[in-house]
């Protein structure tokens, strides 16, 4: 006979115990609305704080100079290290492959472009890059002339003396090769390029080993911010080919993890879920004047966490903050928020190839329907400002007597609703999993909607599968976002709303319109670029393309004694100017 | 012995097989598109297939499926479409982390656990015992989350005494060299004790947390068990012969109740051992469940696919390590034999 008995405790232990093990994991298991409880217990906190210190001022905006920054040897011995937790966890540094925003800015960190943004001291102390003011970055001095053909011509004088990491000296070549391997290699940044007028790796010349040309076949206005971008900063020619393989050309796999720049930090350390190691480079450039003495990039996931360690000091600086929690931040005297508005939108999209959305009545009644002001007071809680259309409120060409008819009016709203003969209607709006924001405006969408009689379900979904289903022209109804690196109103309107632009996603496409961007793009006179830009703002208000809910304001949160935060027109965080005040 | 172990590991290379084989198939009917994550949101659609191509999504299934074995068999769990690394590497990277912190919880768990279970039972409808049911139901019914947030609220926000939430270590600590990948283990026998001091306070929060919420189980059945064993004829004759009471409760009650205990502790160890996601996420442990979740959000098949094998490996290895504790604990039970009385 067996014995049964150890046999049977065994298996009612088990029993009984995997029932509970389950429960508890059911316990913890539930995704937290996290923002929520952190307003319970930050509400605590407020009764033992005091009023937020206002930043420190300054009269006027005036440009800073990197080279007013201290170079005496004491001072670089009295540098701080500066630690910051970004938006997201960095996920692979490889130059012209798509990333998370913290892994771009490693990548910002690590790569020099020929020309930068001349950062302007606002009077809240935050440095604001420049819209139409350069400087010579990895390039000493530079010329942009216009070409008989219609395009510009430009020559740059590369710096002498500056070094990668490991000491190879940085010449045209380098340069060369980064833009090549812009136009020729598998990344997506050969998509952009045609924007500026330029397609072919002839069009990028090596005159002598310090001196580069790039000639466009088009004058955009977009050329010169193009030019600042990361994406153009110098790659090691010689390491990353020494890197590639037949299968790799341009060493994609190589450079998941290491960075090959030549700007003022290298990657000492990528170990992304734990930590990324930037350390000031020796050959940069313009070495002696970094404010501190490397950064260490710390991914915490959890916001509040990430704001109660800004508090405590143990975090200089964090990105990625939800509205929510930077409300309740604004009564913590540790912390300064770093606040300035942007031209990128959030909007509801509506897909136009999904029926009934086709019909531009009832997408007029939902654009009318869109609780805009409140969406702004209750889910961004007055850090945007209101979008008013694909060019937003802030964006260089903004007409505003067209963006004002973006504005809740349920009584308009419903003449549409019944001209458009549409009844009984439900419709799917879908929103990303990661987006609380985007979730909660989702919520008040869906009742201002069922005051018109629009029933709507909101489906919270994976990123991926959100993904999946707007390329697939799944979702009618979506919320999402976009920001163009440049801030370029007809860059935006381009990529968003012309025909067959694959992150059109509401598959809106008129031909009148799309002449329209063509013509502003490729033009540098303001009020030709003014008036087209206002003509294709009434088309896209007519057509009811989205609603378009607002525009985030770039947002920082750093302990009361980090200075130095600049944002530019990347909204990619910039490390170089970042101090802290002794003794404080 | 050998015939145990030779029967077992047959057992075990049939369901690594069906493990394989399910999770092959559950990845492929999740909704989501890894693609367009990777790609970004400028891709085209030629973009978006060019990476199809490069990580094989778009081969027929049954390609997919024999590639995939193949290099399963090989120790190779594939490309992450996230990070673009190897899975396997990104995965042994981060398990020491999360096997560290579950080794913690569970010690903790069962540090409190056991002695509260078997003083409740000892002392039943008492005051103790109905203070250990109070603890046993507040466990139960606690969110990691919830814990997690008031734990570092109070004891690093407020009162200072615990370091914040920022990993293993402060951040500017450089990690010991790596030896067993537990930093308080590899603190140690390096001789540095400042170190492993400071891995310990940081392990402090994350496996109060965790073994907080898990000594309720272990809690429950431990009382329970010893009140069947305490209640048994075999104990009453035990102390009507005036056999001391702690060699009743120790030799007699316990060393009887260890067979279940010993199954909670393994359940326990074994849901630790893929990491706990919002854990790891609160405290900001670079633990393999931090990984999974993210692959998870972007539809990082290979990742996911990945982490589901490791766990499942785990798994048994670690039920095989049950069964011999079983012997060790109850001399009954002989490993691959059939006990007739």
């Amino acid at each position: 006979m067996r014995n049964t008995r150890p046999w049977l405790l065994r298996r009612k232990g088990m029993t009984i115990l995997l029932g509970l093990v389950l429960v508890a994991g059911g316990c913890g298991g539930d995704a937290p609305d996290s923002t929520a409880i952190t307003a319970t217990t930050a509400a605590a906190q407020e009764a033992t704080t005091t009023a937020a210190p206002e930043a420190p001022t300054t009269t006027a905006a005036e440009p800073v100079e990197e080279e007013a920054a201290p170079t005496t040897t004491e001072a670089m011995v009295e540098k701080p290290l500066i630690v910051a937790s970004l938006a997201d966890t960095p996920n692979l540094i490889e130059l012209h492959t798509f990333r998370t925003t913290s892994a771009y800015a490693v990548t910002n960190a690590v790569y020099e472009p020929l020309i930068k943004q001349i950062l302007e001291e606002q009077p809240n102390g935050l440095l604001q890059g420049s819209f139409v003011d350069h400087v010579g970055a990895g390039a000493e001095s530079f010329d942009i002339q216009e070409t008989a053909d219609g395009g510009f011509l430009a020559t740059f004088n590369i710096r002498q003396g500056q070094t990668f990491a490991d000491g190879t000296a940085v010449t045209a070549n380098d340069y060369k090769y980064v833009f090549d391997r812009s136009i020729e290699g598998p990344g997506y940044i050969g998509l952009l390029l045609p924007f500026v007028g330029i397609s072919s790796t002839d069009q990028i010349r090596v005159i002598d080993d310090y001196t580069f040309e790039v000639e466009t076949t088009v004058q955009s206005p977009l050329f010169r911010r193009f030019l600042t971008f990361q994406v153009f900063g110098a790659m090691n020619r010689a390491e990353a080919e020494a890197n590639a393989t037949e299968d790799d050309p341009w060493a994609f796999a190589y450079y998941n993890d290491k960075g090959g720049g030549s700007g003022p930090y290298y990657v000492a350390k990528f170990d992304p879920d734990n930590e990324v190691v930037l350390e000031p480079n020796p050959g940069y450039w313009n070495a002696g004047n970094l404010a501190n003495a490397g950064v260490i990039i710390k991914p915490i996931p959890d916001a509040n966490e990430k704001t109660r360690l800004v508090s405590a000091g143990e975090i200089d600086v964090a990105t990625g903050i939800p509205p929510k929690l930077l409300a309740v931040l604004e009564d913590d005297p540790n912390v300064t928020i770093w606040a300035s508005q942007t031209t990128g939108v959030h909007y509801l999209a509506m897909n136009q190839t999904i029926a009934p959305l086709d019909n531009v009545d009832l997408r007029r009644a939902i654009v009318h329907s869109v609780p805009y002001q409140a969406l702004i007071d209750n889910v961004m809680f007055g850090f945007a400002s209101p979008a008013k259309g694909v060019v937003t409120s802030n964006m260089e060409t903004h007409d505003a007597s067209i963006g004002a008819g973006f504005a809740q009016d349920l009584d308009a709203a419903r003449k549409y609703l019944e001209a458009s003969g549409v009844g009984d209607l439900t419709l799917v709006l879908g929103v990303r999993e990661s987006r609380l924001g985007d979730q909660e405006a989702a919520v008040l969408i869906q009742d201002a909607l069922r005051q018109v009689g629009v029933a709507v379900d909101v489906q919270i979904l994976p990123d991926g599968d959100f993904s999946a289903r707007i390329n697939a022209n799944e979702l009618p109804l979506f919320i999402h976002d976009w920001f163009s690196w440049g801030e370029d109103p007809f860059y935006q309107m381009k990529f968003l709303t012309t025909c067959g632009q694959f992150v059109n996603y509401a598959r809106f496409c008129d031909e009148a319109y799309d002449a329209l961007v063509q013509e502003g793009t490729f033009t540098t006179d303001p009020e030709v670029r003014g008036d087209v830009s206002s003509r294709a703002q009434q088309i896209f208000f007519d057509q009811a393309v989205w609603a378009p809910l607002w525009s985030s304001d770039r947002t920082a949160v750093t302990h009361k004694c980090v200075t130095g935060v600049v944002q530019d027109y990347t909204r990619i965080p910039v490390f170089t100017q970042m101090s802290k005040i002794p003794d404080c | 012995m050998w015939r145990y172990l030779g029967k077992r590991l047959l057992v075990s290379v049939g369901t690594v097989a069906g493990i394989v084989v399910v999770v092959f198939f559950i990845m492929r009917v999740l909704p989501g598109d890894a693609a367009a994550v990777r790609a970004g949101p400028y891709a085209s659609e030629e973009k978006l297939e060019q990476i199809r191509d490069q990580f094989g999504l778009n081969d027929p299934m049954p390609v997919q499926f024999v590639d995939y074995l193949r290099d399963v068999i090989t120790g190779d769990l594939g490309t992450s479409i996230r990070t673009g690394g190897e899975v396997t590497g990104e995965l042994l990277h981060r398990l020491p982390a999360s096997l560290e912190l579950a080794f913690y919880s569970v010690l903790l768990a069962a540090l409190f656990g056991i002695p509260m279970g078997i003083l409740a039972a000892w002392r039943r409808d008492t005051w103790i015992d109905r203070a250990a049911r109070v603890i046993a139901v507040l466990g139960s019914s606690m969110a990691f989350f919830w814990l997690g947030l008031i734990l570092t609220f109070v004891f690093f926000f407020k009162l200072g005494w615990f370091p914040g939430p920022v990993g293993r270590l402060a951040i500017t600590t450089q990690s010991p060299d790596t030896i067993t990948g537990f930093f308080t283990f590899d603190a140690a026998l390096g001789g540095n004790w400042s170190l492993m001091w400071e891995a310990f306070r940081y392990l402090a929060l994350p496996a109060l947390t965790v073994g907080f919420v898990l000594s309720a189980p272990i809690l429950k059945i431990v009382r329970s068990s010893m009140i069947e064993v305490l209640d048994s004829e075999y104990v009453r004759t035990a102390r009507a012969f005036g056999v001391p009471r702690r060699q009743v409760l120790f030799r007699d009650g316990f060393r009887n109740a260890l067979v279940p205990v010993t199954t909670a502790i393994g359940i326990i160890f074994g849901y630790m051992l893929g990491g706990n996601i919002i854990v790891e996420l609160i405290f900001a442990w670079p633990g393999v469940g931090r990984y999974a979740y993210e692959a998870l959000r972007v539809s990082d098949l290979e990742a996911l696919q990945g982490f589901v094998i490791m766990v499942g490996l785990l798994y048994i290895l670690l039920n095989v390590v049950i069964d011999f504790v079983y012997s060790w604990v109850d001399p009954r039970i002989r490993l691959g034999q059939r006990v007739v009385v």
